[in-house]
């Protein structure tokens, strides 16, 4: 028995990786370390296990030690009418107290430089959470762009994320004494234990759930309470294992696989994510091109028919025929569904309900073409 | 953690020698490696295996990784309550969660494999 393939999430190998301000935690708790964007986080819990994990957010409610995702505020007057004319989203669309979810594009090239979440304090505050890999580069990017009187300020290390997730995270909420029942993609402000956290409503598991976003000091109180008041709850500590099958169940994409450089926002199908009616956004004029042409793949689910499960990198065709028509971008097993389900990225000529091969080792498994999500949940109730 | 009376490969797979034959599963430490096994493929009853070659694969939520032939022999079972349970592997490696037997086509390639200790020290490297 050996391994044929990699963990999917790699980090920069051979660079300094930053321990989590929960790293204490998740080693008391036995768990599997991975190394993502520089960070060492948990792949899952000793008794957990992503099977466990996972059924617990779609069913309960789970905790994710999620800090390595990046932190940065941007400030100073006029902020938000600067970062519209850099991410492709328009911030007009949302208020003060909502957040937004928005792409760094690259200019020259329309490939997805990150995709984010933009939190709108007010006119001249933002807070921006880009993945952990990204949050360098889309630092500088706006930082180089900026005019006089706005700064970027990358917080990477000062603060934790924890994200509660499950049909139970109110109630969960609630005993550690922080507010729910605000909207989608809102976020409002509180304190634990005397300590900040902003409670945002979003998440990437397609539960209903929050993002709590703390000091790094604060992060171990915060997160043994949750813990502690979760046991009533039935709670499990979630890996970043879990999150992954949870957030491909969805069809959420991430950045790395399903956008990147090479895959771009309308290939991405992440259309509605652009302001379009903007004047100017980075990507705008590359977008609009290809928007228009097209001619370009489209990323489109897959739900297999038999046992396969398609993975990274795999090459899709049509029965019976060898030429490849595109190639999976992510794949795993459904816990949910118990079946393989992948995100793939397909010529214009392939549409929903067709049925594809995706060849694996040597063999050639059948795959349906399906309209995410892959699971109904109550993201948004 | 692994039992005394078996044999080991470098594959971490494990064989249970039982005359001219032998039931074969992979390793405590493989399965905790591999995580949540959520498919197990096996060589059909019948199948000539010979060292080396792939046989099958155990799929986990996070990878996938071959199942590769530790001896020479002819598949006389497999262990068909995986098709729907393929998690036995992960709770029993050495007990329920056995994978195939095999008849040895040539015994003395069972002298090859590792002992209880040399695959303890091979894991604790």
């Amino acid at each position: 028995m050996a391994n044929a393939d990699d963990d999917a999430q790699g980090g920069a190998a051979g660079t300094h990786q930053s321990p989590s301000p929960l790293h204490q935690r998740h080693l008391d708790l036995g768990a599997k370390l991975a190394s993502f964007g520089g960070w060492i986080m948990p792949l899952e819990y000793a008794g957990g296990g992503v099977l466990k994990e996972h059924a617990a957010v779609r069913g309960r409610v789970g905790v994710f030690d999620v800090s390595h995702l990046g932190k940065v505020t941007v400030r100073g007057p006029g902020t938000a009418a600067y970062l519209n004319t850099c991410l492709s989203n328009d911030l007009d669309r949302i208020g003060p107290g909502r957040a937004q979810y928005t792409l760094c594009v690259d200019d020259a090239s329309g490939g997805a430089v990150d995709d984010l979440i933009a939190y709108l304090r007010s006119p001249d505050e933002v807070f921006l959470i880009p993945n952990a890999a990204n949050t360098t580069e889309v630092c500088r990017r706006l930082t180089s762009a900026a005019p006089d009187g706005i700064d970027v300020l990358d917080e990477h290390h000062d603060h934790a994320v924890l994200a509660v997730q499950g049909p139970s995270g109110d109630e969960l909420l609630r005993a550690v004494g922080l507010p729910t029942g605000h909207d989608y993609m809102s976020f409002v402000q509180a304190e634990h234990a005397g300590a900040p956290v902003t409670v945002c409503r979003t998440g990437y598991t397609g539960e209903r759930g929050y993002e709590l976003v703390t000091p790094s000091a604060a992060a171990t109180s915060l997160w043994d309470a949750l813990m502690t008041a979760g046991s009533d709850f039935g709670v499990l500590a979630c890996g970043l294992g879990a999150r992954d099958t949870l957030r491909t169940e969805m069809g959420y994409p991430l950045h790395g696989q399903d956008i990147s450089m090479e895959i771009s926002p309308v290939e991405a199908r992440l259309v509605w994510a652009v302001g379009w009616s903007k004047d100017s956004f980075w990507g705008k004029e590359v977008l609009t091109a290809q928007r228009t042409a097209k001619a370009g793949p489209l990323l489109r689910g897959l739900v297999a028919s038999g046992r396969g499960i398609a993975r990274p990198g795999m090459s899709v065709g049509l029965p019976g025929s060898r030429a490849s028509v595109g190639h999976v971008t992510s794949g795993t097993f459904s816990p949910t569904r118990r079946q393989g389900i992948a995100l793939a990225l397909l010529d214009r000529s392939v549409h929903d309900g067709d049925e594809v091969s995706v060849g694996m080792r040597g063999r050639h498994e059948a795959f349906v073409v399906t309209k995410p999500p892959f699971v109904q949940t109550g993201v948004r109730t | 953690m692994n039992p005394e009376d078996l044999k080991y490969t470098p594959e971490h797979e494990w064989l249970r020698i039982e005359g001219d034959a032998a039931v074969i599963g992979i390793t405590d430490y493989a399965q905790e490696q591999l995580g949540d096994i959520v498919y197990v493929g096996l060589p059909a009853v019948g199948d000539t295996i010979d060292p080396g070659a792939s046989i099958g694969e155990l799929e986990s939520t996070k990878s996938v990784s071959d199942l590769f032939a530790p001896v020479p022999g002819v598949v006389v079972e497999r262990n068909e309550s995986l098709e729907q349970n393929p998690e036995v592997v992960n709770s029993d490696p050495y007990g329920e969660g056995w994978l195939i037997k095999v008849t040895l086509s040539d015994p003395n390639a069972v002298d090859a494999l590792l002992d209880g200790a040399a695959y303890r020290a091979l894991i604790s490297e």
